[in-house]
């Protein structure tokens, strides 16, 4: 019957534009984890004290998940065009354990960009910048990355150089209020590393001093990080669930 | 502000007459002046946990050329008696606030107080910033940081001598700001966010649809085997046994 035969063209031309697609997602994804876990992100050492191990798993995962997706999608093109019920079985399940990887990763990537709130940040800055004995070298790692920060981004505190002053912290243990009522990096410094007009900066005068916070400055790269990981891999899930339930239709059809 | 020469020119000259008559205590001069925290510019730094940042009593003292100028910073304003000396151990900062309720400090001359202020300049005083005099009782004018969060009162008093001649009113109370540990700072409980719920909801539901579909492929594919039905049809695949009546012992092997 032609018509069916029609069909079943236009099915099978389905399904292999469908596993194209998720190939070349795999790839994309994949690249993209790999910029993530590599890139010289400074903001590491922030990210790694905040007590959450699986910072970059969802990364790692989707290293391997973009790989296996690209795989499968050949072996999935193949068996299509071939007809092949046991291919497509295999087919059919191992992409089904894909996708249940590629699901935690996801989630993984959303619920860590949640857990990054500037209450988080501001405690630990709180707590390990320029502490004075430090417990390991992640504490001066945390020093090191903070002065980066704020000299970078012009920026002071995480909410604003105020935090220094509602709260005591491991900085105010060894630096007095009155000459100190904020780390010297926030102030405005010139070439050669000196603050500009300290007694500006100490007063606190517009010009002088950073005024504004460093949590934006820290968010951007994180968010970019989840929204890349987390919503690009949901979408390629949507489809690849549109092309198994397609291939699920196909195999069932396909005589034995 | 009112300028201090307001007085009538007529009692120009029944003041030193009344100076004379009247113990020097009430012969001071109650300027109308009240010191105030600076309100323009904006400073971030106008209170701190140990300094507050004062205008400076400009065109305030403009009769009193010859006088030195002290602020008095007091914890009870019933505490400083206008006699009292300045370097004195009575005043000295030093004893503030356990031995001492008042001390005296910031002493300088109209010289520094120039009248008008010129436009543009910052003309302000920082009271708690020396900290390296802090301990020292050989310096008991020192302007230390402030022990504690106040409220503190603070006037300006001009002594020609030790005679005190002229002092301003006292000011509304200057409260400092109190520094709260980080342990108050609540890292948990930013509960998920509505992407992570989402991402999580849909991805579950997509995820066991396709379970659902694999579980009726493989019901279907057994099933499947014993009844023989199927949609498409492959080529050749109809099988017509072939009977052989010439040679009947030939039959097991065409069955073969």
């Amino acid at each position: 019957m032609a018509k069916s035969d029609d069909c079943v063209h236009i099915l099978q031309g389905l399904l292999v534009f469908g596993n194209v697609v998720i190939g070349m997602c795999g790839i994309a994804l994949t690249a993209e984890c790999i910029y993530f876990v590599s890139s010289p992100n400074g903001l590491y050492p922030l990210l790694k004290v905040t007590e959450d191990s699986d910072i970059n798993a969802a990364a790692w995962i989707g290293i391997f998940v973009g790989l296996a997706l690209f795989a499968l999608s050949i072996l999935g093109i193949i068996g299509v065009i071939k007809a092949s019920r046991t291919l497509l079985l295999v087919y059919i399940i191992l992409m089904l354990i894909t996708f249940a990887f590629e699901m935690a990763s996801c989630i993984t990537a959303a619920s860590h960009q949640d857990s990054l709130t500037p209450q988080l940040f501001l405690k630990q800055m709180l707590e390990r910048y320029q502490k004075s004995e430090p417990a390991n070298n992640s504490d001066n790692e945390v020093t090191k990355t903070w002065d980066e920060l704020m000299l970078q981004n012009h920026c002071c505190g995480v909410l604003g150089p105020s935090d220094w002053q509602e709260y005591t912290s491991a900085f105010r243990l060894t630096h007095s209020d009155a000459d100190y009522p904020w780390p010297r990096m926030c102030c405005v410094l010139n070439a050669q590393g000196l603050p500009d007009n300290l007694d500006g900066c100490k007063l606190g005068v517009p010009g002088y001093y950073n005024s504004n916070g460093c949590y934006d400055a820290i968010s951007g790269p994180v968010n970019t990080h989840a929204w890349g990981v987390a919503w690009f891999g949901f979408a390629i899930l949507c489809w690849t669930f549109c092309v198994l339930l397609g291939t699920m239709f196909y195999w069932s059809g396909i005589e034995y | 502000h009112p300028h201090s020469c307001s007085q009538h020119p007529g009692t120009h000259t029944m003041l030193p007459l009344l100076l004379l008559l009247l113990p020097a205590a009430h012969g001071i001069a109650q300027l109308r002046y009240r010191p105030a925290l600076t309100k323009d510019p904006q400073l971030e730094g106008l209170t701190t946990a140990s300094t507050f940042v004062l205008d400076q009593p400009r065109c305030v003292f403009d009769d009193y050329g010859n006088a030195d100028i002290w602020l008095v910073v007091a914890l009870e304003q019933a505490a400083f008696n206008n006699t009292a000396a300045p370097g004195t151990p009575e005043t000295a900062f030093q004893g503030f606030p356990d031995r001492v309720r008042a001390y005296m400090t910031l002493n300088t001359t109209l010289v520094n107080y120039p009248c008008p202020k010129p436009d543009g300049d910052i003309t302000v005083l920082r009271v708690g910033s020396e900290t390296s005099c802090a301990q020292e009782p050989t310096r008991p004018t020192c302007n230390g940081p402030l022990p504690g969060p106040g409220p503190y009162w603070v006037k300006f008093l001009a002594l020609e001598g030790s005679v005190p001649v002229a002092e301003t009113a006292w000011s509304e109370p200057i409260i400092l700001r109190t520094a709260k540990s980080p342990n108050s700072i609540s890292t948990t409980g930013s509960g998920h966010s509505a992407g992570m719920i989402a991402i999580t909801t849909i991805l579950s539901i997509l995820f066991a649809i396709l379970l659902a579909g694999l579980v009726a492929m493989l019901i279907f594919w057994s099933s499947d085997s014993c009844s023989g039905s199927s949609t498409f049809s492959k080529p050749e695949s109809v099988t017509v046994r072939r009977y052989n009546t010439h040679h009947v012992y030939d039959q097991p092997a065409a069955r073969l």
